[in-house]
């Protein structure tokens, strides 16, 4: 080929905003792509069975829901406690939680034999379901979402200039907040700790079968939730300019964080030493996993070390959780440990397998690692998640720690009075 | 025959009474909506399988998967190895166990399954949403997901049988059914579940030993309360307090072929 003929293209500039947004889509279309397989040819395709029917789709979806723990767990504290100071966080809390819940909702869809059937649970009650129970309150607790968000969407430039009337509406639905946060935490608290209990309450697997699972579950949502919403908050703020971060305020909420984390570590160690007490079959082989077999690293390593004891120290020392880089890492950390709990119960009660031959319990273990197919379409429920937030800071403002919410307040004013400020 | 009551009378009864009590709190809304909890009915069905006399052919495994028209992939039962009396090999056959206080039924999100009022423990698989909730649960195995559609001819048709319910579609969770087809019109037909091959499960049907026994518990005559009534049997992981309906009477030398 000659090279006489050229044509002088300009530098294509590429702004990282676009080439960001590049990056999800190409994940979201990868995803989009796995998941019509799922859809196309059913769950064959994952790596789940009859042993292990609950995968990485389930962790997904517990972590998602886990993770959003932070918007009732703020507003409650801005809107019940009356923390006020505190409500840019909130705010910020509430439209991840949106996203959160919205994933879960994406994870079940992809998860359940039957998509087209997911209204079931809300027309054929099974109230001794616990599962039952927890589709109710997702339901119920992402309407209380939806509405809570509605001051968040009322920030879009365009809907302002074109309807600027519905948008005052949806702003005014801040009003009823304190009553959303009442229901929120009421939903929230049942089903965070139901989520535990779905594995709590079978017998047939003594690994789950165990009162604390309730607890633990909603004790590390709390920490979880609240640590993802600062992450995404002091990620962002560092990001663009877009995110305005009031890093005082960043600073005492991380350090509600690492006390929470010691009540929520106190718990969590004293639940794996006792069950160290004698023998009990199906029980005992599940925590072996867990501490010695092929879960050991995800325990020690990722769920306590890095995930509990590593952000406890950092938050707990003043240099360090002053310090916006430590302090990112260290919320970052306890995000992993959340999601690695979730792995780690999940798959250590399926792998042990108790036989229900007679005699003394034989148990067996059987493996699972997710297929291609699972990873992909979840990672491209991420790279949604992932997606929503960067659009909602960008032309939503969810995190402006300058915003606060117009106080309305009437003042009689007599005429020639001046007005303090 | 004795009118005393014995202990296993008793605890049969006592078991039943407790069944259905519980079974009428805890189905709940299915109760109300099936017309009654298990061990409401005036039949109350339950197998004994006699372990000295399985040898392990397969044959229920396959008429099970032709007369309900099972995915090849899939067994509503299926036979173990379970080890050896006296150097000769002992197999456990396993049905679902139609537990009379069963986990599935507890936790299923959309009482997709339920409890016949016969006891039988059924699957509503046009509800079934396909969460596999009820697979963890189970602690007998006894649940299968559908995870590839089944589409095509069913290997064991005609040889083991003719399909005699509609073949589950992909994405819901089954299981055996006592062949409840062939008891409800075996019963409108006049003949004896149990006593008749054609109103008896499939696996009983085929048994070329007659290990598989079925009948009504209710019946002081029927095959299985003579036989719960002349043998020690057990019951798959009975510490779980899941009342299973299936009874099984430990393998003997002696009785033993070869």
């Amino acid at each position: 080929m000659s090279s006489k003929l050229r044509i002088r293209l300009p530098a294509p500039r590429i702004s990282p905003w676009f080439a960001w947004l590049a990056v999800l889509g190409m994940v979201l279309l990868a995803a989009l792509y796995a998941g019509a397989q799922v859809f196309m040819n059913g769950l064959w395709v994952t790596n789940l069975t009859d042993l292990v029917p609950w995968g990485f789709w389930i962790t997904l979806d517990l972590s998602s829901i886990a993770l959003s723990a932070g918007a009732f767990t703020l507003c409650a504290a801005v809107y019940l406690i009356g923390l006020k100071r505190y409500q840019p966080v909130a705010r910020t809390a509430t439209f991840v939680g949106l996203i959160g819940y919205t994933m879960a909702m994406l994870a079940l869809l992809l998860d359940i034999g039957r998509p087209d059937r997911f209204w079931h649970a809300l027309v054929y009650w099974n109230s001794h379901s616990l599962l039952w129970e927890v589709t109710m309150c997702v339901m119920l607790y992402l309407t209380v979402l939806v509405f809570e968000s509605l001051p968040i969407f009322a920030n879009f430039g365009w809907l302002r200039q074109r309807l600027p009337r519905l948008a005052n509406a949806m702003s005014k639905t801040h009003h009823y907040a304190p009553y959303l946060a009442i229901a929120g935490l009421a939903f929230s608290m049942l089903h965070q700790s139901s989520l535990g209990a779905v594995y709590g309450v079978i017998k047939a697997r003594p690994f789950w079968y165990k009162p604390e699972m309730a607890v633990l579950f909603m004790a590390s949502a709390i920490v979880g939730g609240i640590s993802l919403t600062l992450f995404v908050s002091m990620v962002a703020a560092r990001l663009t300019p877009k995110a305005k971060i009031n890093d005082a305020l960043m600073e005492r909420v991380a350090y509600f964080v690492a006390w929470a984390l010691v009540g929520y570590l106190y718990f969590r160690a004293w639940d794996v030493l006792a069950q160290h007490y004698t023998y009990e079959p199906g029980r005992t082989e599940g925590l072996e996993l867990l501490t010695s077999g092929p879960l050991s690293f995800n325990f020690w390593v990722l769920e306590i070390l890095l995930g509990a004891i590593v952000p406890m120290v950092l938050l707990l020392t003043p240099y360090t959780r002053k310090h916006p880089f430590w302090r990112t890492v260290a919320l970052g950390l306890v995000v992993v440990g959340v999601i690695t709990y979730r792995w780690d119960t999940n798959l250590s009660g399926l792998l042990v397998v108790i036989s229900y031959l007679p005699g003394p319990a034989a148990i067996k273990y059987t493996s699972y690692v997710p297929s291609l197919i699972e990873v992909i379409s979840g990672i491209g429920i991420i790279a949604y998640g992932l997606l929503a937030f960067s659009l909602g800071v960008r032309y939503l403002r969810v995190v402006d720690h300058r915003l606060t919410v117009e106080e309305t307040k009437t003042v009689e004013v007599k005429s020639g009075q001046t007005i303090p400020a | 025959m004795s009118k005393r009551l014995n202990r296993r009378d008793f605890l049969k009864v006592t078991a039943l009474a407790a069944g259905a009590a519980t079974a009428t709190r805890i189905a709940g809304q299915a109760a109300a909506e099936e017309g009654a909890g298990a061990g409401r009915g005036p039949q109350q069905w339950a197998m004994v399988i006699d372990q000295s006399k399985c040898i392990d052919c397969g044959y229920c495994t396959l008429a099970c998967q032709a007369h309900n028209d099972i995915n090849p992939d899939i067994q509503w039962t299926r036979v173990d190895p379970a080890g050896q009396v006296d150097g000769k090999d002992v197999y456990l056959p396993r049905p679902c166990m139609h537990c009379t206080k069963a986990p599935c039924v507890d936790v299923c999100p959309v009482n997709a399954s339920y409890y016949r009022a016969d006891g039988i423990v059924m699957m509503d698989y046009d509800r079934c949403i396909g969460c596999r909730y009820c697979e963890v649960a189970c602690p007998y195995q006894a649940r299968s997901f559908n995870w590839k559609a089944f589409d095509g001819p069913n290997p064991a048709v005609p040889d083991w049988g003719q399909p005699e319910v509609p073949r589950r579609p992909r994405g819901v969770v089954e299981k055996c059914s006592f062949c409840y087809q062939r008891i409800d019109r075996g019963l409108v037909s006049g003949l004896q579940p149990g006593m008749d091959a054609d109103a008896s499960p499939a696996c009983v049907a085929v048994c070329p030993t007659g290990a598989r026994i079925f009948g009504d518990l209710n019946d002081p005559a029927s095959n299985v309360s003579k036989a719960l009534k002349s043998h020690v049997t057990y019951r798959l992981r009975e510490s779980l307090g899941t009342e299973p309906r299936v009874y099984y009477i430990p393998a003997d030398a002696q009785a033993m072929e070869g």
